[in-house]
């Protein structure tokens, strides 16, 4: 039987890694965002320009928050399928027979 | 057909069963998650820089610091010296006239190289990525500097050379 899950996999079979890109890029723009605070601040702490350096670190502290946000989203990991192994001839004596 | 299932994988498959597949799925998972703890990491390093400058703020250079005797640098020269308080600061004296003395910080305020006054320019050169500073006012002429030299103010004083803090930097 088919339910929406399903029929949305098959509609879009490459979802899980758009979504994966998707997030990936975002987390990048932030990071790069959050790098380019971090040395504008560093450059005016040397003017002792307290301000911008307080501004940056809030502005830093969303982004993070955000980057934290967003990783809720990342799609499952595909779950394992056991491998199947030749069974010993001991645990085959210890498995109960059915007769 | 479940023996056949069971023929078919080699010991050393089930020993370690991590599928080609898994793996390059959890590895874009790995690497999400630790770009989100770099991007934690990046707002900690901000924070420092507030904590730094909250629990640490520049102290402004306290009463007068001799250099040297004024007939030890002639006109077109320059003296280097250096200051020690919390840390020990290099610094240059310039004798540009007759008279007219001056007295910066020896760091460019690029990347901390040592600069040095040219006397047939007239100006401060830093020789690691070609900054120029006016000798006068210390102000960024040319080059990648972001801000101008910070500068002593220089007193002289029965033929003896004294610097102290600049008086529009002493309220800092």
């Amino acid at each position: 039987m088919s339910d929406f899950r399903t029929s949305q996999s098959k509609a879009h079979p490459n979802k899980t890694n758009t979504l994966m890109t998707g997030i990936i890029l975002m987390l990048i723009l932030f990071i790069s965002i959050q790098i380019w605070f971090l040395f504008g601040a560093l450059n005016n702490a040397l003017e002792d320009n307290f301000f911008f350096a307080v501004i940056t670190f809030i502005g830093s502290l969303l982004f993070a928050l955000a980057s934290f946000w967003l990783l809720r989203y990342l799609p499952q990991p595909i779950k394992d399928e056991p491998l199947k192994r030749k069974p010993s001839d001991r645990e085959k004596d210890k498995a109960p027979s059915i007769d | 057909m479940a023996e056949e299932e069971f023929d078919n994988v080699p010991n050393w498959k089930s020993d370690f069963p991590i599928q080609l597949k898994k793996a390059t799925h959890v590895n874009r998972r790995e690497f999400a998650k630790f770009l989100g703890l770099l991007s934690g990491a990046l707002a900690l390093g901000n924070g420092g820089i507030v904590i730094k400058a909250l629990a640490f703020p520049a102290k402004p250079l306290e009463g007068e610091h001799f250099v040297c005797n004024e007939n030890e640098v002639p006109v077109g020269e320059m003296f280097q010296f250096s200051i020690e308080g919390s840390k020990v600061i290099p610094y240059i004296l310039i004798h540009l006239e007759q008279d007219k003395w001056r007295a910066f910080e020896q760091k460019c305020t690029h990347l901390s190289c040592a600069v040095r006054y040219e006397p047939k320019e007239g100006k401060i050169h830093c020789p690691c990525h070609h900054g120029y500073f006016d000798a006068d006012t210390g102000e960024v002429l040319q080059g990648p500097p972001p801000r101008p030299l910070p500068q002593l103010e220089v007193v002289v004083k029965e033929g003896k050379i004294y610097v102290e803090q600049a008086e529009e930097n002493k309220n800092v």
